[in-house]
């Protein structure tokens, strides 16, 4: 990874930090970060722990990492002589943040908008490595977020689950613990409710949305049924084989339960014919996203299996998205659900740790249960609650600190590690934000000096980012047809929230 | 149209037989006292080039011209001193990648009627707009403007590549004389080529870089199962004749690894999604964008680029100077500014083949200035010379007759004052095939011949011809037809240079070979000049019968 070995940056972080914070320099461009931060050896002492596992929330407590995995979690613990040291006295250490429904590093549209199933679609082909929302997110505490496709069809495309490995190419970032999985949509965005379209798709009502579902999954009985009677061996050689089909690819693998349905969904009643369908095909549903109206069918999800991921505060921004209440969150867990929080924005996502509290304010969560609803749950319903999510010998070490109660306003995130490695560090941080701005500096006087040499600069001006979506970039905003060809920049506030 | 040239050359040669009275144009000429680059890396001081009927026949400093050629000598010739560099010859440049725009393309199926129409093969049941592997260049819509313009900036050959689709179709490698794809062609179906962001015309799916992306996967995939599937429907013929897809058969030589796959890359993320999704088994080529840098590192195989040099403009940073701070100049943009120029250098020190093309410059003469910059950061002069000239044509298998400036290779030349790369390179002369294209610098135009002109051509030895010809615009941009028996025909070219005239028409305009250069030297409303053709030399006397205000001269 030698990237710019003579870089300014470097250097001048380097000088302006201590020895120990120069070990991780972070860049404003992932393209640009020298090499991953170093796998390290650490001891965090004295902190207040919060598990989310068993164990609940340890005072004084200690967290030992060896080899990007957790070693051991508990009171004074034996450290090898190598490791790092950090005093965590007045800190708090949480398990990394996990965002089960982001679009916060997709480029070229989130939707493929155009056909009522896109299965063959993955976001795995469009991760933007260089989003800053990944560095941002990092300094929120989150270490993994769920990319899932938009919620213009009633089957989109197959999500991809990131760690925050900032700097890493999108291939090096995929978390390939996590369970394959594919984004459904039910209610008004599939059946195009509030499209401005000249040429409306079929269907535009629920009953119909229920019935391509069911469709879709007849389909791939019969092209499984065709691939399973192709002749092996010899006598399958001269044998015509059925054309590949990759939508129907994706399908077959809900079939056969490898690949797990994320679906979009507020109101109760199309969750229920959603978990009917399913379990005529014998599938067992991943979750419900926003799941507004999850409260009221809390025990025949918990029955059927489906977790629920959700907003906690934010309804009425469409018809299908009144009948919600706050208290959702804790009612459905009270139901036996696995119940997550979610952001569904880059923004909402760097304090996910309020979405938290407001759990605790409403419904009166325990705080301890109140953090898993956005560490340890939404790893389980995202396949990896075995590796990430839980401060426990063994897992990823994956992992916050805080500098005081994390479910608190007034705490921020002081360092955020992923593998072991530490990504975010609030002070390394605030000295390369002097080293940037010299390093900026430098090379406008480079400019200034070429330009004695050869002439004033072009003067043409670049494309300007559009003003009203905040954390994306200009090439994430560029392409996202959905919202362009439909005229929804209007409502585009809103617009995040139901899902795209 | 074709018509008109017949009358043209009918009525120039007059009664009698054509063979009788052609008086061809020298085809052997010996250019001689110039300083020669051979090949990368090699230089002949006071050296000459023999070429004879568009081979080189000779080159080397103690060569005799043959008796029979017409000398080529330059004022200058080989000395060099302080203010005027040596006249220098090179071998013609070969862009590896000349995108014709879809205009200009048409598509492969039979009832093509040339204007490229891309909805005819879209509306094929089971057939996708963007999936058109089966385009190729239609020879009856040869790209003359483009040809010009690249041959302008001494580029004799080109691989033109159909532009528009996901998969877009094979292309022709050709060179870049006047007289059409038949008199210019040198393989067809060199390589395919592809472009994964793109959107279908019809609003239709895909409208997202994903659904593309996933379309290309299975436009792949269904061309593997359509060869497996008619195999197996051959040997057994008692079973289901498989669906049959449009185009596909012609990806076979692609997923076999015999044919370059070519994709136009968008940026760093997009060239590492290529080599995501295209199997190592297919000999894939990158068009590169210029930021290969951020992420060469990723990179998992040394793919060969063709790259495009358009650095970066440097940022506007002026407002700094005010004490203000100028958001516009962000240090991603300035960092860009920085690196961008040391991009090829770095492909190459990694490993990684690296042709160059004119593709991206809004001017393919304005790659000299970008190619002098990249050699300031560490791109080798000679490497990068290779990269236009030795580099593509062993690439594209046409070692053996272009790249060089050999005996037995194509007579491709480009002929410069002093050095090929800089800001600004003065193009003399390029070679196609051995004809001669003069570019002689411009002088400031001193005349104004706007207006129409009543020609009267002369041939040695018969009556003369009357023509018109119809001239408008500005001195340094004109533009005309020429008028022979009613027939019009549009002007390649039409230069002022001091207070000479020199119009050009490119015969392929109406499907001939050749073609036909009128000089006149102007004064006031008279002119008097001389021209060649196909069908020989000819004498010009000219007189303006109206001026450019009149109604009659508005094209």
């Amino acid at each position: 990874m030698n990237r710019l070995a003579n870089n300014v940056s470097i250097l001048l972080a380097s000088l302006l930090t201590s020895a120990a914070l120069a070990e991780y320099t972070p860049g404003v461009e992932a393209w640009n970060v020298e090499s991953a931060p170093p796998q390290q050896t650490l001891v965090v002492r004295d902190a207040t722990v919060w598990t989310a596992a068993e164990d609940g929330i340890l005072e004084q407590a200690d967290l030992l990492v060896r080899d990007g995995e957790i070693r051991a979690v508990g009171v004074d613990l034996d450290a090898p002589g190598n490791a790092l040291e950090i005093d965590g006295a007045g800190m708090h250490v949480t398990p990394g943040i996990i965002d089960a429904h982001s679009h916060a590093a997709i480029i070229g549209g989130v939707n493929e908008a155009t056909d009522i199933s896109t299965a063959q679609v993955r976001i795995q082909d469009v991760i933007d490595s260089e989003s800053i929302n990944i560095y941002r997110q990092l300094a929120g505490g989150v270490t993994a977020i769920n990319l899932l496709h938009g919620s213009a069809n009633a089957i989109g495309g197959q999500m991809a689950v990131i760690k925050m490995r900032w700097g890493a190419s999108p291939e090096e970032l995929i978390f390939d613990a996590a369970a394959p999985g594919i984004k459904f949509a039910l209610g008004e965005n599939p059946k195009q409710s509030n499209w401005s379209n000249d040429d409306p798709r079929y269907p535009q009502s629920r009953p119909g949305v229920a019935q391509v579902i069911e469709e879709k999954f007849e389909q791939a009985v019969d092209y499984q049924r065709k691939l399973e009677e192709m002749p092996q061996g010899r006598r399958g050689r001269d044998a015509v084989p059925p054309r590949p089909d990759l939508e129907m690819d994706a399908i077959v693998e809900i079939l056969e339960g490898v690949r797990k349905i994320h679906s979009h969904a507020y109101r109760a009643d199309e969750m229920v014919m959603l978990i009917n369908i399913a379990e005529s095909f014998g599938v067992t549903i991943g979750t419900f996203q926003h799941v507004l109206e999850g409260y009221k069918l809390a025990r025949r999800m918990a029955e059927h299996g489906a977790g629920g991921s959700g907003f906690i505060d934010w309804w009425n921004f469409k018809h299908e998205a009144s009948d919600a209440i706050p208290y959702n969150p804790a009612l459905m867990a009270m139901g036996g659900v696995t119940v997550g929080l979610h952001s569904d924005n880059p923004e909402l996502a760097r304090r996910m740790n309020l979405e938290a509290a407001k759990a605790v304010r409403y419904g009166g969560v325990d705080e301890h249960d109140a953090l898993i609803m956005i560490t340890a749950n939404p790893a389980r319903q995202l396949g990896v609650g075995d590796r990430t999510g839980r401060l426990e010998r063994g897992l990823d070490a994956d992992f916050v600190i805080w500098n005081g109660h994390p479910l608190s306003v007034y705490t921020r995130v002081e360092q955020t590690w992923v593998d072991g490695r530490r990504y975010f560090d609030r002070e390394a941080d605030r000295a390369q934000r002097e080293a940037l701005e010299a390093e900026r500096r430098e090379l406008i006087a480079m400019v200034l000096e070429a330009d004695q040499d050869e002439g004033a600069p072009d003067d043409d001006s670049e494309e300007e980012t559009p003003g009203w979506l905040i954390g994306y970039r200009a090439s994430e905003l560029a392409h996202d047809e959905f919202c362009h060809a439909q005229d929804f920049g209007h409502v585009h506030a809103i617009d995040f929230r139901s899902g795209e | 149209m074709r018509y008109v040239f017949f009358v043209l050359c009918a009525l120039l040669i007059g009664p009698l037989h054509a063979a009788e009275l052609r008086q061809p144009l020298p085809s052997t000429y010996a250019i001689v006292d110039v300083r020669i680059v051979p090949a990368p890396g090699e230089v002949l001081e006071s050296a000459t080039i023999v070429v004879r009927d568009g081979i080189i026949e000779a080159v080397g400093s103690d060569i005799e011209p043959p008796p029979d050629a017409a000398l080529v000598t330059f004022e200058r010739g080989s000395e060099n001193d302080e203010d005027q560099p040596p006249i220098t010859v090179y071998a013609g440049l070969i862009d590896p990648y000349l995108a014709v725009a879809s205009d200009e393309n048409s598509d492969g199926g039979g009832n093509d009627n040339g204007n490229g129409d891309d909805e005819d093969g879209g509306s094929v049941p089971g057939r996708h707009p963007l999936i058109r592997p089966d385009r190729r260049l239609d020879p009856a819509a040869w790209p003359a403007d483009t040809v010009e313009a690249h041959r302008r900036a001494g580029f004799t050959t080109a691989l033109m590549a159909p532009a528009v689709g996901l998969l877009r179709g094979n292309s022709v490698l050709a060179n870049l004389g006047d007289g059409g794809m038949s008199a210019n062609l040198l393989a067809e179906n060199v390589a395919q080529h592809a472009h994964l962001d793109e959107r279908s015309p019809d609003g239709n799916y895909p409208q997202s870089l994903m659904g593309s992306v996933a379309l290309f996967r299975q436009s792949l995939l269904d061309a593997a199962w359509q060869q497996s599937a008619r195999n197996a429907w051959q040997a057994n013929p008692a079973q289901s004749r498989p669906e049959w897809l449009a185009g596909m058969d012609v990806l076979a030589p692609v997923l076999a690894g015999e044919q370059p796959l070519v994709v136009k890359s968008e940026d760093a993320l997009d060239s590492l999604r290529i080599l995501d999704l295209v199997d190592g088994e297919i000999d894939l080529v990158l068009v590169g964008h210029g930021e290969e840098y951020k992420r060469l590192d990723d990179f998992d195989r040394k793919v060969p680029h063709i790259l495009p040099l358009d650095f970066p403009a440097a940022p506007d940073v002026e407002a700094e100077n005010d004490g203000h701070d100028n958001r516009d100049a962000s240090l991603e943009e300035l960092r860009h500014w920085k690196y961008a120029p040391e991009n090829p250098a770095r492909l190459v020190e990694a490993g990684f083949p690296v042709l160059l093309t004119a593709h991206g410059q809004s001017n393919p003469e304005d790659l000299f200035g970008q190619v002098a910059k990249a050699v300031e950061h560490g791109l080798d002069a000679d490497a990068a010379l290779a990269a236009l000239t030795t580099g593509p044509a062993e690439w594209l298998g046409i070692a053996d007759r272009a790249g060089r400036i050999a005996a037995g290779y194509m007579a491709n030349l480009v002929i410069v004052d002093g050095e090929l790369f800089g800001e600004e390179t003065t193009i003399n002369e390029v070679w196609v095939d051995g004809h001669r294209f003069e570019l002689t610098r411009l002088v400031p135009p001193e005349v104004d011949p706007a207006g129409t002109w009543d020609l009267t051509l002369g041939l040695a030895g018969m009556g003369d011809v009357d023509a018109t010809l119809k001239l408008s615009g500005e001195p340094a941009n004109m533009d005309g037809i020429l008028v022979v028996m009613g027939n019009e025909t549009p002007l390649s070219e039409a230069r002022v240079s001091g207070k000479r005239l020199q119009v050009r028409i490119d015969a392929a305009r109406f499907g001939e070979a050749g073609t036909i250069t009128i000089n006149m030297d102007i004064d006031g409303d008279r002119g008097r000049g001389n021209g060649s053709g196909p069908f020989g030399e000819f004498t010009v006397r000219g007189t303006r019968s109206s001026g450019p205000g009149d109604e009659e001269t508005r094209i």
